[in-house]
């Protein structure tokens, strides 16, 4: 039997409704504060919209940086002449100069530092390239074990053609031998 | 405050007399999609207002008055939920929101919901999920068929027919169920009523 109809359901609601009437707020009320809400003046910002474009600024700033340093590293590596050799001379011309201001100093300690960066990737490269070259003629010149096995007494008759211009004697030599 | 503009083609004075009549029921609608919190239900009511008045919510005459609000009702009321959702995880203080819980179960409009039947049947409508909640809703509440309350919640007919049915099925039962038990706790404590 079923307990709980339609009609029941229904009228449960019908129910509901008559309750939730005598609490429905004023439709003025409700309107007019609408109303004054549209006319307040809204926020100046955002907070969460402030955050995130603060946010997006930093990003920016942070990758702006970045490739500045980048640039930087990548110029100094393209632009770096070869490691010159100083020699004696060269060396007390060094010492007998003006003494070298801070900024100079400093100048040439990222210089030499860079110089040394360029030297180093070049004898990795070298490197490298050494090891490359070794490894191909070890390749090229491996051979294998059982090589020798395939090799017969009748390669050389196998491997040739006879020649027009040859003589019969010769022909003869390629003819399986016959018993006399 | 006198407003002489126009929402849509449509007069605003003329939108408004629409709107109160349909208040109660829009009421009714907001309340239920507010599981029967009526500040909440106001809240919603207020910011949906403003919404129209802002233009923001349009009406474009595609369906009915009443059923283009009650989608706006609708989701307006799930906005506002998920808003102070995260506003009670944020800054609430657990003790804060017992009191506020308390207090809005104390209310007098509230009363009439104490009753036997009514409380058992808010139960029972409070376990069903919300679509088929809806669904009940609008069509034994707001007398909507169901393709206009497919139209309000958005989905289609077909699935709008499904939460019905199940919904109306969950609520026999789990109603049934709980006169039943009702019945054999009240024979037991009267045995010599029967």
């Amino acid at each position: 039997m079923e307990l709980v109809g339609e009609k029941r359901i229904q009228a449960l609601f019908s129910e509901l409704r008559l309750a939730d009437e005598q609490m429905i707020p004023s439709f003025a009320g409700v309107w007019n504060r609408a109303q004054a809400q549209t006319f307040r003046p809204q926020r100046a910002f955002n907070l969460s919209f402030l955050a995130a474009t603060a946010l997006l600024v930093c990003a920016l700033a942070a990758l702006a940086l970045w490739s500045r340093q980048w640039q930087r590293n990548h110029d100094a590596l393209v632009s770096v002449p070869p490691v010159p050799t100083a020699g004696p001379a060269q060396v007390a011309a060094a010492t007998k100069g003006p003494e070298p201001t801070r900024w100079e100093q400093r100048r040439s300690s990222s210089k030499s530092r860079a110089l040394r960066l360029a030297a180093r990737r070049r004898a990795l490269l070298v490197a490298a390239d050494r090891k490359a070259a070794h490894e191909a003629r070890t390749l090229a010149s491996w051979e294998s074990p059982t090589a020798t096995l395939l090799d017969s007494s009748s390669d050389e008759l196998l491997k040739s053609l006879p020649q027009l211009s040859q003589t019969v004697d010769e022909l003869k030599s390629f003819l399986p031998s016959s018993p006399k | 405050m006198r407003i002489d503009r126009q929402i849509d083609g449509m007069d605003i004075a003329e939108l408004k007399a629409e709107l109160e009549t349909l208040h109660s029921a829009s009421f009714g609608w907001a309340l239920s999609c507010c599981r029967r919190d009526r500040a909440e239900a106001e809240e919603v009511l207020q910011t949906v207002y403003l919404k129209i008045f802002e233009g923001k919510a349009r009406f474009r005459g595609d369906s009915s008055l009443k059923t283009w609000l009650f989608a706006v009702i609708r989701k307006t009321a799930i906005g506002e939920h998920r808003k102070n959702l995260l506003r009670r995880l944020r800054w609430s203080d657990p003790a804060e929101q017992a009191a506020k819980q308390v207090s809005a179960a104390d209310e007098p409009g509230q009363a009439f919901e104490k009753s036997e039947t009514q409380a058992l049947f808010q139960t029972a409508l409070k376990t069903l999920p919300r679509r088929q909640r809806e669904a009940l809703h609008l069509v034994f509440y707001q007398d909507l068929s169901l393709s206009e309350a497919a139209d309000v919640m958005g989905i289609s007919i077909g699935s709008a027919r499904q939460h019905y049915e199940r919904g109306k099925k969950r609520l026999r039962e789990s109603l049934g169920q709980t006169e039943v038990a009702y019945g054999i706790g009240w024979r037991k404590e009267n045995p010599g009523a029967v």
